[in-house]
């Protein structure tokens, strides 16, 4: 196996740095879709009339029982033909945001329901609104277990975004895969796309690992 | 004859085909403190739980006030009640828990003043002096700022309702409130809702297994028993000289126990 060095700091890296920042901006923007969109899911779903809950059963369902590329595939070539044209790194954001509001809508449920019963009577008793009740007692109680699961899923996001390469989004992937194939050398590139996403998951894990502490400390007493 | 602030009529209440109310008539008067006893599975807890609406009811109806509470008038027919509807008729009512279910992130302050504020309106500096009050009143002024996990069982359940009266219900809803306490903490909790008994303010119900307790605050004690009552009186009849044959079983008990 050759390394060039030269050719990693001259051509490959000034390329990859942009890519990164479209990797990261991806993962973010849908895991902040996906934190969103979950609660609103699992809000649907467990909501008192079945013409809500079901369909956002259904939704919740399908979601998660077809493959994320599947859904990106779906969204890129299906949206522009009901008159929606947007570009693919929106499209792919939009995709990936909702397959994991899917997911983590089962998170938030999970955290709701571990919070005791005697709570939510409380809240009844004390005639509190359904949103005082989420506000500031539910949602509280449940961010400790909570945050460690979303924070896997935001890890799970950002090792996902690799998706939106088959859709021509130039992430960090499909800009490695590029260069592979201009300069027909692929070790650099992909190489270096591999160390970024383990050096920025694991970053994630402790930044993950201290919001996990912070909450715990500032909620529970 | 005073009106009933709580009437039962005819309420049915089942979980599957196990019934745990069956056709409760049911009434206690304005100002009145009832104590209800019997054995677990008497249904006897059942009665707060519907009353507070934690937990509906098959048949029947309950009125608050002679507000039917679970239904309401739409062009002079009963319906299902709106939320809106029941949230009106259960802002008069408050309840105490047995295992206080205080909120742990709050502190005994924070806990007395979220409801009054986000429910009832109130500004934050009159929801605090009106709990501070409250709280002074439950020997705990000097705990105000303490976290639910700082406090002993005693003083948590005191906080409680501290809380509870701070949302000015009409009537009080105590469930097993000493059951999960310390022996040596019992006291200090009966005490406080001997003096809500005797301030006359409020309409009590009382579910306990504090025989003495309920003889002594309670304007009437009624007896359950798979699901219905099976005899009530004033206290000292009822625990004196005892007509029902389950009742007189479950006396001889209850007191050979303690």
């Amino acid at each position: 196996m050759d390394w060039d060095w030269t050719f990693t700091f001259d051509v490959v890296l000034p390329k990859m740095w942009a890519a990164a920042g479209v990797t990261v901006w991806a993962t973010v923007a849908s895991f902040a879709l996906a934190l969103v969109g979950g609660l609103i899911l699992m809000l649907l779903k467990t909501h008192r009339s079945a013409w809500v809950s079901r369909p956002a059963t259904e939704l919740i369902e399908v979601i998660r029982a077809t493959p994320l590329l599947v859904q990106i595939f779906f969204l890129f070539f299906l949206l522009p033909e009901i008159g929606i044209t947007l570009p693919p790194l929106t499209t792919g954001i939009l995709a990936i945001g909702l397959y994991n509001s899917a997911l983590c809508a089962e998170v938030y449920r999970a955290g709701f329901q571990a919070v005791p019963r005697g709570q939510w009577e409380a809240c009844i008793a004390l005639n509190m609104s359904t949103y005082r009740t989420y506000r500031d007692v539910i949602i509280p109680q449940s961010l400790p277990p909570i945050i460690p699961a979303l924070g896997n899923y935001l890890v799970a996001i950002f090792k996902e975004t690799p998706l939106l390469s088959f859709v021509a989004v130039a992430e960090i992937m499909q800009v490695s895969k590029l260069i592979g194939a201009e300069y027909y050398r692929f070790t650099e590139a992909i190489t270096i796309a591999g160390l970024f996403f383990l050096i920025m998951s694991l970053i994630a894990a402790l930044l993950i690992r201290i919001v996990e502490n912070y909450v715990k400390r500032s909620i529970l007493h | 004859m005073t009106q009933p602030m709580i009437r039962f009529d005819k309420v049915l209440k089942a979980y599957g085909s196990l019934q745990v109310l069956k056709d409760l008539d049911f009434s206690v008067d304005k100002g009145e403190v009832v104590s209800i006893i019997g054995p677990s599975g008497s249904g006897k807890t059942t009665v707060l739980r519907v009353l507070m609406t934690l937990e509906g009811i098959q048949d029947g109806t309950i009125y608050v006030n002679e507000d039917p509470l679970n239904r309401m008038l739409v062009d002079g027919q009963l319906m299902d009640a709106s939320r809106a509807h029941i949230r009106r008729i259960r802002s008069k009512i408050g309840m105490v828990f047995q295992s206080f279910n205080l909120f742990p992130h709050m502190t005994a302050l924070q806990n007395c003043i979220e409801s009054p504020i986000y429910t009832q309106g109130k500004s934050k500096s009159e929801a605090t002096d009106e709990a501070m009050r409250l709280l002074n009143m439950v020997g705990l002024a000097d705990k105000a700022n303490h976290y639910p996990s700082q406090l002993s069982g005693g003083q948590q359940q005191r906080v409680a309702i501290a809380r509870t009266l701070a949302m000015h219900p009409e009537v009080l809803l105590f469930d097993e409130p000493t059951s999960a306490l310390d022996p040596e903490m019992v006291g200090e909790v009966l005490e406080v809702i001997r003096d809500l008994a005797e301030s006359g303010n409020y309409t009590m119900l009382l579910v306990t297994h504090q025989m003495g307790f309920a003889r002594e605050v309670s304007d009437r004690v009624c007896f359950f028993d798979g699901g219905r009552m099976v005899e009530q009186g004033k206290p000292d009849d009822l625990f004196g000289n005892p007509q029902n044959a389950r009742l007189k079983q479950f006396l001889s008990k209850v007191l050979e126990a303690g």
